[in-house]
């Protein structure tokens, strides 16, 4: 797995609505998904994870529905709406001017 | 944000919890699912997942408390758990809301009367641009004792304004038509005047009302809009325009069966026809708050109804009489209107001025916000209120003072418990919360219990204040600005009494908590500290009740020189009924005579006025060469001084035998005989009153008595026969065999069968007469004394919570002492002596506070010294007894202790 890295504040969002908006999915599968995109370097916990997704929920931003998992037991599928839609490029073009930023100042102390 | 959802969520809690609950279950299972594909038992593969993830119910409490509905949940959650306090300890919570609740209750009800004197505007529109017109100068008589003024005579009241100077709120005419000519700052000027009591005939009844002249502008620049019909305007303010009135809401319910019966109707005034063309709508009520006025009339209408005199009061520039209001133009201020009209006014009453004296202190114009209308009664009651106000707040802090020591009293003993919850991990704040919210949930109980009281302490407090006063508009009652305050309060008062104790309760230092039980604050300086400060405060509350019960003790015994008892008092107009001079004599005594016929009467007389009420001059007259000025002048009928039981020192009383025809008469007091005929009788010497050219023969010599005010002096005083003076309004005096008002339907009828057309008016005791002219000085001994017994019991319960618990800390020391052979008598001795050492304490601190508000107060009082050694001498002997009997029972409960019990309870 490799070494983990605390998260972001508001990042969290960030790769949620990120993640939903390719194609709905359970809390296992975005944990899953967040992980392998990252390769190992983000591990979300649920205790991080289900307060966050019921915030963006509270929001408006994803839904979640229950449906049928192959195996035959239940799991709650999130989904992106509209508004998070709109929510998520706005938090990319804030992430990007973050991350320009920051590696400016890092490039200046090399 | 989502609402809605959040707001199912609320509405149907328990599936979003189930539902909650099962999608984490479902990831779990998920997780295990992957481990056991990956080879693992069951087993391990749960055990796993736990391990790497914690459990699920800490997932699902954390998703709970990140939600927004948390911070209610958690407050829900805290006020339940403060309830399940309260009712596990109903002693300290009854006792906690009732003494909170009188106090927030006593607050709110002085100050909702607060609001409808002093804060309240007029039910007009755009209330806040009205301006009253006064004028202020220096006094008429400063110096020596003649009376030197343009304002040569008046109809109205002045009063007394800062600096020594003299203010008044009555104009003569001419300055009304001068100013209202000077309109660049005001948009209209209007004045009106108090038209008295006037009586209103409809259909044959008879009755008494309030009347008001106003001006053509008065309706239309107040913006009153009529109930029905129209309102009083310009076109009927002319002489000789067709007699006009307009009736107020109740006159119009009350008489003529409602507003739209009542235009077009006739109606008598003072036997004068008018027609009533409008009604006033039901929220207005006049301008003056002391005065409301039953039937308006266009103020020329005193031509009609006021005799030949009226004519001539609008062309007197040296009688004052008419009172002026005024709207300001949009964006003009009142310092710019005052300005402006000031030189107007100068110039103008400087053309009245005769002497260099009268020029030497002209009137100055002086414009005041006429939003709450005319200030006659916040002049009389404002500082009447503030001193409540004052007292009530004292009670109210001894109150929270005392709620903070029983809170603190019950932190020492929940230390335990919280100590617990915070080694537990509770954050601090969450307890400090959970404290605070107790002592919330405390303070709204006592608030709501408190507007409850104030609802019914209001209406008694109107009762109290207004003490029979009619025409009164004092609309005090609960509305959403009183309700407003009284919640701010209640909610600063559960933080200034929860805030202390809960901060205190969840000091860091937990662990010597945990060890021992019982330990507290070491010696409870905090609580001691707070029932030095409730004693201290009492002690305050007890100096003034003591100096207004002094007061009222004092008026209560002044010497009369008049039966205050078995006299019955009541008003007959035959004036207004249309009866005239010489046939109105012959009227008032022969139902004198018809009166003194009743069984059970041993005597009947009448006069101008009752003697508590009487007031009048005759301006100066002469005794031999000397002119005397200030004597009281009272018109009486026959048998005045026998009914009266007013001893007569010589001659006789005026009688029947002083008739129209007969030689002019008069009775002196003794003090203008002694002061004028030095020695000798005056009987049958003769005085003269200077304006009317009249002499009259000395027939009587009377005791001095109290003449108007209780609070006057006795003055000389000169007695003439109704008989040989024209006559208005009589007041008549029956001296009764019991009860005096039970003779009130009797007098009714008697006055019916004369003239159907006359109405009776203030039947009333001569006791209860006398009483309503000291009715804020009852309502103050009352009320102070009410609350100063507040103050004591409340002290007490603190004094009494505090000792116990310095009992019951002490317990081993005095269980050591009693094993060493110490006596009951000795262990009672040391917690008393704890008792007095904190009432002194009290008493030292609040002795010169205690002075210092006295001399607050000194105009409220009669013949009592704000600073009377006697009073507060009592008062702290009566903080300390109260002290040692709230002491006492604690100090027995301590001599009681069994030293073998109390070594062993360590």
């Amino acid at each position: 797995m490799g070494k983990q890295t605390e998260l972001l504040q508001g990042t969290l969002d960030l790769l949620i609505l990120r993640t939903l908006e390719l194609q709905p999915l359970h809390g296992v599968g975005i944990a899953d998904r967040v992980a392998q995109a990252t390769k190992g370097v983000f591990v979300i916990g649920p205790g991080s994870l289900f307060p966050a997704l019921h915030r963006l929920a509270d929001r408006g931003w994803i839904e979640g529905e229950w449906s049928e998992l192959a195996t035959g037991r239940r799991a709650k599928f999130y989904s992106i709406t509209p508004a998070g839609r709109k929510r998520l490029i706005e938090e990319k073009r804030n992430w990007n001017r973050v991350s320009i930023a920051v590696n400016q100042v890092l490039a200046e102390e090399s | 944000m989502n609402l809605k959802r959040i707001f199912q969520r609320l509405r149907n809690r328990g599936r979003a919890d189930a539902d909650l609950e099962e999608e984490i279950a479902s990831f779990y299972d998920g997780m295990q699912a992957r481990r056991i594909e990956a080879g693992l038992t069951p087993g391990e593969a749960r055990r796993e997942t736990r391990a790497e993830f914690g459990s699920p119910a800490r997932v699902v409490e954390a998703v709970r408390d990140s939600r927004v509905e948390a911070v209610l949940e958690t407050a829900i959650q805290d006020i339940r758990y403060a309830w399940r306090g309260l009712r596990r300890n109903p002693g300290f919570a009854a006792v906690a809301v009732l003494t909170l609740a009188l106090g927030i209750g006593a607050n709110s009800a002085i100050y909702s009367l607060m609001e409808s004197i002093l804060l309240r505007s007029l039910p007009v529109a755009g209330a806040e641009s009205l301006v009253v017109l006064n004028w202020h100068s220096r006094p008429p008589r400063d110096g020596g004792k003649d009376w030197v003024h343009v304002m040569q005579s008046v109809s109205g009241f002045a009063w007394k304004g800062g600096h020594g100077s003299y203010v008044s709120g009555m104009f003569p005419y001419g300055a009304f038509e001068t100013l209202r000519e000077e309109n660049g700052s005001l948009s209209v000027l209007f004045g009106h005047f108090r038209a008295g009591d006037r009586t209103l005939s409809i259909g044959g009844a008879a009755s008494s009302a309030g009347g008001e002249y106003v001006t053509g502008e008065y309706f239309r620049a107040l913006a009153v809009r009529p109930a029905a019909g129209r309102l009083i305007g310009p076109e009927d303010d002319k002489p000789g325009a067709p007699p006009v009135a307009v009736v107020s809401f109740a006159t119009s319910q009350n008489r003529f069966g409602g507003p739209a019966k009542a235009v077009g109707q006739p109606i008598l005034v003072d036997n004068v026809p008018f027609t009533v063309v409008g009604v006033a709508p039901p929220e207005f009520r006049g301008v003056d708050p002391a005065w409301e006025p039953g039937v308006y009339l266009p103020l020329r209408a005193n031509l009609l109804l006021d005799g030949s005199g009226a004519a001539s009061m609008y062309g007197n520039g040296n009688f004052y009489w008419i009172e002026l209001m005024g709207r300001l133009r949009p964006g003009v201020t009142l310092e710019q209107a005052q300005s402006a009209m000031a030189p107007r006014f100068r110039q103008w009453v400087s053309t009245t001025a005769t002497t260099d004296g009268e020029r030497a202190k002209l009137p100055e114009l002086l414009l005041t916000p006429g939003a709450g209308g005319l200030n006659s009664l916040r002049r009389d009651y404002s500082k009447p209120l503030y001193v409540l106000l004052a007292m009530v707040g004292l009670i109210l802090t001894i109150a929270c003072a005392n709620i903070a020591n029983l809170l603190l009293a019950r932190a020492s003993a929940r230390r335990r418990e919280i100590s617990v919850r915070l080694s537990l991990g509770a954050s601090r704040w969450r307890v400090v919360r959970q404290l605070i919210t107790e002592s919330l949930l405390l303070a709204s109980l006592g608030g709501i219990l408190g507007v409850v009281l104030a609802h019914w302490g209001t209406q008694w407090l109107t009762v109290l204040l207004t003490n029979g006063r009619e025409n009164f508009t004092l609309g005090a009652g609960l509305n959403w600005f009183v309700l407003a305050a009284t919640a701010a309060l209640t909610m600063l008062c559960g933080l200034l009494f929860g805030l202390a104790p809960a901060l205190q309760a969840t000091r860091p230092d937990v662990m010597p908590a945990l060890k021992n039980g019982r330990a507290g604050e070491p010696r409870g300086w905090t609580q001691q500290a707070l029932v030095v400060a409730q004693l201290a405060l009492s002690l305050i509350v007890l100096v003034a009740a003591g100096l207004f019960v002094r007061t009222l003790n004092n008026l209560h015994s002044v010497q009369l020189g008049y039966a205050r008892e078995n006299i019955l008092l009541f008003s007959v107009d035959a004036r207004k009924a249309g009866h005239r001079d010489p046939e109105i004599v012959n009227f008032y005594s022969g139902l004198r005579r018809r009166f003194e016929a009743i069984p059970g009467v041993s005597g009947a007389t009448l006069s101008q006025s009752s003697l508590i009420r009487a007031g009048h001059a005759r301006g100066a007259m002469k005794v031999g060469e000397t002119t005397v000025e200030g004597t009281r002048v009272l018109v009486t009928g026959a048998n005045f001084h026998s009914t009266m039981r007013i001893p007569m020192l010589y001659g006789r009383e005026i009688d029947d035998r002083d008739q129209p025809g007969s030689a002019p008469v008069a009775v002196i007091s003794e003090r203008l005989a002694r002061t004028y005929f030095d020695g000798r009788n005056p009987i049958g010497h003769r005085i003269a009153f200077l304006k009317e050219k009249r002499e009259l023969e000395i027939v009587g010599v009377s005791a001095n008595l109290r003449y108007g005010s209780l609070k006057g002096e006795n003055p000389m005083t000169v007695f003439i026969a109704a008989s040989q003076v024209s006559l208005r309004g009589m007041t008549y005096a029956l001296r009764t065999a019991g009860d005096p008002l039970r003779h009130a339907s009797n007098i009714r009828d008697i006055v019916k069968e004369a003239d159907s057309r006359i109405p009776v008016t203030n039947i009333v005791s001569q006791a209860a007469e006398i009483d309503r002219t000291i009715g804020q000085e009852v309502a103050f001994a009352k009320l102070c004394t009410g609350f100063a017994a507040l103050a004591l019991l409340i002290s007490c319960i603190g004094l009494y919570g505090t000792m116990s618990c310095a009992v019951a800390r002490r317990i081993n020391e005095i269980g050591i002492r009693m094993a060493l052979g110490a006596r009951r008598g000795a262990v009672v001795w040391m917690v008393l002596r704890r008792v007095l050492v904190l009432v002194l304490i009290g008493i030292a601190i609040s002795v010169p506070a205690a002075l210092a508000a006295s001399q607050l107060v000194e105009s409220l009082l009669f013949e009592t010294k704000p600073n009377d050694p006697a009073i507060l001498a009592l008062a702290g002997v009566i903080l300390a007894g109260a002290g040692i009997l709230a002491g006492y029972l604690p100090a027995r409960r301590a001599s009681k202790i069994d030293p073998l019990v109390a070594l062993r309870h360590e």
